[in-house]
């Protein structure tokens, strides 16, 4: 402030000194005798320019450069001001298409490049270059293993003395959310994350507890007490940062845990995700909380591991060695024990990655499609650009005239070129703080597409430094570099040659580096509507794939059942109730239980022994579903029976169209034989096939019928089970199917209402409408489509406002040609066709070149696209039909003025 | 008339201009007006002192300490801008007016040499 106090007055000053001097050099002059109009003339000759002399004399002083500078802002402001349009739509331009990058930009640095808020990220190591989930247990062709036991972790740990810690965690904690209730307190029990870590987890990380204490080795001891420690999101957000918390005893899964303190703030666990973890719990808990046996079990691979290596490890003779190590250890494990399988032991591999960034499960989801999008908002950058360097062309060319006369005047051309930078970074400024705004929106819009309805994402969407550095920097560098061109060019015109030619001018006006920026504006709005469409398709045909699911009227109650239970003797008895309290809602028709359903996360895949068939074995996905469950889901039986409620001792299996064409000849009934599951059963022939039911969509759209699977009643026991009866997992009902005879809104409250009849304690883990899970399945590829159709439509829309502009432009230069060619007889409908002709020929250049483009460009995008390897005619027709009507209005509405045109007028102002 | 006094008139060489301003200072405070009819009168009306020169001289001196200035009624009782030398410009103009003592004598030296003809 007082810096500026400081120079107004000074300013002030100097003129009143001036003032002062021309005063008395007057008065002298009428003292010797001269008129006083003379004298003062006189006097002002004498002293020369008094602006220019005032200007020097502040430069002393050092202040004419700020001075300059205020003065070109504002002046800068003034023109602006002077053509909204045009500062309106270069803002727009730049905020569109900076703040789309920016956003986009913003999701490929969380998900891609970020490293875990740890200490010194760098030294960590991964093991395995994949992420795999979630409990396995089988031989790999190609021998690459990123999922371990709990005994290979701890042999490893024990015998590599190069890392100072090595940590293993629960690969798939994601789709197996804990029950949790606090004890004292009248909350409800609610599904959380909750991931079993190593004792050395936190320690690994380098990390220091907000509260209380992290984990520790002595925690992850079997019979230990159990105990857990929350995450620093779910303490501020779920427990209001209660400091009574920590040592507080929690009831997960129905089994008492202890908190003994509160993660670090920021720590979203060992990967990206979008449900983090709520709880960190020592892996041997596992067995008391989960009852997963698979923890003790050397072949059930089922850990991530992620270690800190000392400084100046080799890490590839240490890759080396733990593939070795890895490879002994399956050697004595059941996996390889096969004569199938033997030979695949040697290929047997570990690859020691860089685990900065954690387990990238999210990352190697998003990843291809990440880049794509980032190609595709680039594409729309560059039309921007070209935009925007039409638009400041086009601007600088038209103020040809006023800078003439301002160089004829005695501005320098320095202070001329300074004064059109000016502008052009002051327009930059505008279009960057717009672009921030539109980067914020986007990003959340991006984050809702990408993660729908997640809740304690750790990527957030206001905008980080990086993101606001790449913004101003990319419109800095855009006004910069398009400003500065055409303003150089200006002010190397000579005045006198600008002011003379007026304003009569022919076709010359417009560049061939404008026609060619449209031109290539065309072709790649072409390229990108071609790319819109495909997605739309492929999104289309995936949604319209027949799923043979009917979703009308279904909805889709996700239920704990393992905490309800104390013994496995009572599941039958509560299976039934939920059938029958359920029943008991008025609308309700069909009720169906299963371990899973239709189109969710989850598979349970198994080996599968034909009775009598050596030769026919493979993998078969396995559901327990009680008798409702088919009408439930709408799925038809083909051929013998369903599921009945009798099914409960008799070992009678259901399997689908891909089982059958699996595993038979074509043309061979299946009913009747009978086959085995090693891992289940110790017989092949525990299970008798009953039925066959029509093939629907599980898991994925892209498995279908290729996805054999088995049926087993839910409330089947069989006798001779490879897995004791009170261990048997796949006793746990995960789901609730309802089928109604209406269209029920509040299903939900009923639904919840329901569970809380049968003991107060009981929760839904997640309630959906069939439909809506199905559509989940569709998340990734909904992005996608929609995302390339916004990118395509803004590319449309700035190229139809780069072909407006140049056509406009056109118009405006040859307006006294236009009228002397009417004046001479030229016909209004010539005019608008001459016009017309030059937008259309730059639309069809930039087709031409578009065209083969976008037929190169289906290649790259081909994996992303489903049951879709070219582009069809109608889709190219429909893409040029698009181009050809914009292009259209782009030309339009120039040549209507060119139209009307007044020819009298013209030749008068000639 | 006025055209051959033109002629005769002066281009200050560089640098003089700030010797020439202190030393009319010397005198007593002055405003610029003042300070430009006095050289003229002082040099014969051979040096006409140009405002774009003077002004941006007289910031500058200002700026550098070596006058300061203050606003005062002048003789015809008008508000001007009065310039006063400091201690500092009065060792700034020894130091000057000894160089130029030394830079005539160099330039004699040299132009008043006899030898080869002219």
């Amino acid at each position: 402030m007082k810096i500026f106090g400081g120079f107004f007055g000074r300013k002030a000053e100097l003129n009143e000194e001036i003032e002062a001097h021309l005063r008395m050099a007057t008065e002298d002059r009428i003292e010797r005798g001269a008129s006083r109009r003379d004298a003062r003339r006189e006097a002002m000759r004498e002293f020369g320019n008094v602006p220019l002399i005032a200007d020097v004399t502040r430069e002393r002083w050092g202040w004419l450069l700020m001075e300059n500078l205020w003065q070109d802002i504002r002046y800068a402001l003034r023109q602006l001001g002077r053509t909204p349009g045009f500062t309106l739509t270069v803002v727009l331009t730049l905020a569109l298409g900076i703040g789309a990058n920016a956003a986009i930009f913003t999701l490929v640095n969380a998900v891609l490049l970020k490293n875990l808020p740890v200490a010194d990220p760098k030294a960590l190591v991964r093991f395995g270059d994949v992420s795999d989930c979630c409990v396995y247990s089988g031989a790999n062709q190609d021998g690459n293993y990123s999922l371990f036991s709990t005994d290979t972790y701890e042999q490893l740990r024990k015998n590599n003395p190069e890392f100072e810690e090595l940590a293993a965690m629960q690969a798939g904690f994601e789709p197996r959310p804990v029950i949790v209730r606090r004890e004292s307190g009248r909350e409800v029990a609610r599904a959380m994350a909750g991931e079993f870590v190593s004792g050395n987890y936190f320690r690994m990380f380098g990390l220091q507890p907000a509260v209380g204490r992290l984990l520790s080795d002595s925690d992850n001891v079997a019979g230990a007490p159990v105990v857990a420690v929350m995450s620093y999101e779910t303490w501020k957000t779920k427990y209001n940062g209660d400091p009574a918390v920590v040592g507080s005893t929690f009831w997960v899964n129905a089994k008492a845990v202890t908190i003994v303190g509160i993660a670090p703030q920021g720590f979203f666990g060992d990967r990206q995700s979008s449900g983090p973890p709520n709880f960190y719990l020592p892996i041997q808990s596992m067995v008391v909380i989960e009852g997963a046996d698979y923890v003790r079990d050397p072949d059930q691979l089922w850990l991530d591991i992620m270690g800190r290596v000392k400084p100046g490890t080799n890490l590839q003779a240490l890759q080396q060695k733990v593939s070795t190590q890895v490879q002994q250890l399956m050697a004595q494990g059941k996996i390889f024990s096969s004569a199938h399988d033997r030979p695949l032991l040697a290929k047997v591999q570990v690859v020691l990655a860089p685990g900065g960034a954690g387990i990238q499960s999210l990352a190697e989801t998003y990843q291809s499609k990440l880049v794509l999008l980032m190609w595709i908002s680039g594409l729309v950058l560059l039309i921007a650009c070209a935009n925007i360097a039409n638009l400041l062309l086009v601007r600088g060319m038209g103020r040809k005239a006023e800078i003439s006369v301002r160089t004829a005047l005695g501005a320098r051309r320095g202070r001329v070129v300074r004064q059109l930078l000016t502008e052009s970074i002051v327009l930059a400024v505008m279009g960057g703080i717009a672009a921030l705004a539109v980067a914020y929106a986007g990003t959340r819009m991006l984050l809702l597409m990408a993660f729908p309805g997640a809740e304690s994402l750790p990527i957030h969407a206001s905008p980080s430094s990086e993101v606001i550095g790449f913004a101003f920097g990319l419109s800095l560098l855009t006004g910069v570099l398009f400003g500065v061109a055409p303003a150089w060019i200006t002010a190397k015109a000579e005045p006198a040659d600008a002011l003379r030619s007026g304003s009569r001018t022919t076709a010359g006006g417009v560049s061939l580096l404008q026609r060619g920026l449209v031109v290539v504006q065309a072709a790649l709005s072409l390229v990108l509507l071609v790319c819109a469409g495909l997605f739309a398709q492929s999104l289309s045909k995936l949604q319209h794939a027949t799923m043979k699911l009917d979703a009308t009227n279904r909805y889709i109650v996700h239920i704990d059942t393992q905490t309800r239970l104390t013994s496995m003797t009572q599941a039958e008895a509560l299976y039934r109730t939920i059938e029958e309290r359920f029943h008991a809602i008025p609308g309700v028709v069909k009720v169906g239980i299963a371990t899973y359903t239709p189109m969710e996360d989850n598979n349970n895949g198994w080996g599968i022994d034909i009775e009598g068939r050596p030769d026919a074995k493979g993998q078969a996905s396995n559901i327990k579903a009680n008798a409702e469950y088919f009408d439930s889901v709408g799925t038809r039986i083909l051929m013998g029976r369903g599921i009945t409620a009798q099914d409960t001792s008799s070992a009678v299996a259901v399997v689908n169209e891909s089982f059958v064409k699996k595993f038979f000849k074509p043309g061979e009934s299946p009913i009747g034989h009978r086959f085995g599951v090693p891992g289940m059963e110790t017989s092949s022939s525990a299970y008798e096939i009953v039925g066959v039911a029509e093939e629907t969509s599980y898991t994925k759209v892209q498995w279908n019928y290729r996805h054999p699977m088995y049926f087993l009643p839910l409330e089947q026991r069989t006798t001779g089970a490879a897995i004791p009866f009170e261990k048997d997992f796949m006793m746990y009902a995960g789901s609730v199917v309802l089928e109604t005879s209406r269209p029920m809104d509040d299903m939900e409250t009923l639904a919840r209402k329901t569970l809380a009849g049968i003991d107060p304690n009981y929760t839904v883990v997640k309630f959906q409408s069939f439909a809506d899970q199905i559509a989940d399945r569709f998340t990734q590829e909904r992005m996608l489509a929609r995302l390339t159709i916004l990118f395509g439509g803004l590319a449309l829309l700035l190229a139809t406002i780069g072909l407006y502009g140049v056509t406009a432009y056109t118009v405006a230069r040859r307006t006294s040609e236009i009228g002397i060619r009417m004046a001479l007889g030229a016909k209004r409908g010539s005019v608008v066709a001459m016009v017309m002709r030059g937008a259309v020929m730059q639309a069809l250049a930039g087709l031409t070149i578009g065209v083969p483009v976008a037929l190169l460009c289906v290649r790259l995008v081909k994996t992303q696209l489903y049951d879709i390897t070219k582009v069809d005619g109608g889709l190219l027709a429909a893409s040029i039909a698009t181009l050809a009507v914009a292009a259209c209005v782009a030309g339009m509405l120039p040549a209507q003025r060119a139209a009307s045109v007044d020819p009298a007028q013209t030749l008068r102002s000639e | 008339m006025a055209k051959s006094g033109y002629q005769n008139r002066i281009e200050l060489m560089q640098g003089t201009l700030d010797m020439l301003i202190l030393k009319t200072l010397q005198w007593g405070e002055q405003h610029g007006y003042g300070i430009s009819q006095a050289i003229r009168a002082g040099s014969g009306e051979v040096l006409q002192v140009e405002t774009g020169s003077l002004y941006p001289a007289l910031h500058r001196l200002e700026r550098q300490e070596w006058v300061s200035a203050e606003w005062k009624k002048s003789e015809s009782n008008q508000r001007a801008k009065f310039y006063k030398i400091t201690a500092l410009g009065k060792k700034q103009l020894a130091a000057d007016y000894e160089r130029w003592g030394r830079m005539v004598a160099t330039i004699e030296g040299i132009m008043g040499a006899e030898g080869g003809e002219a």
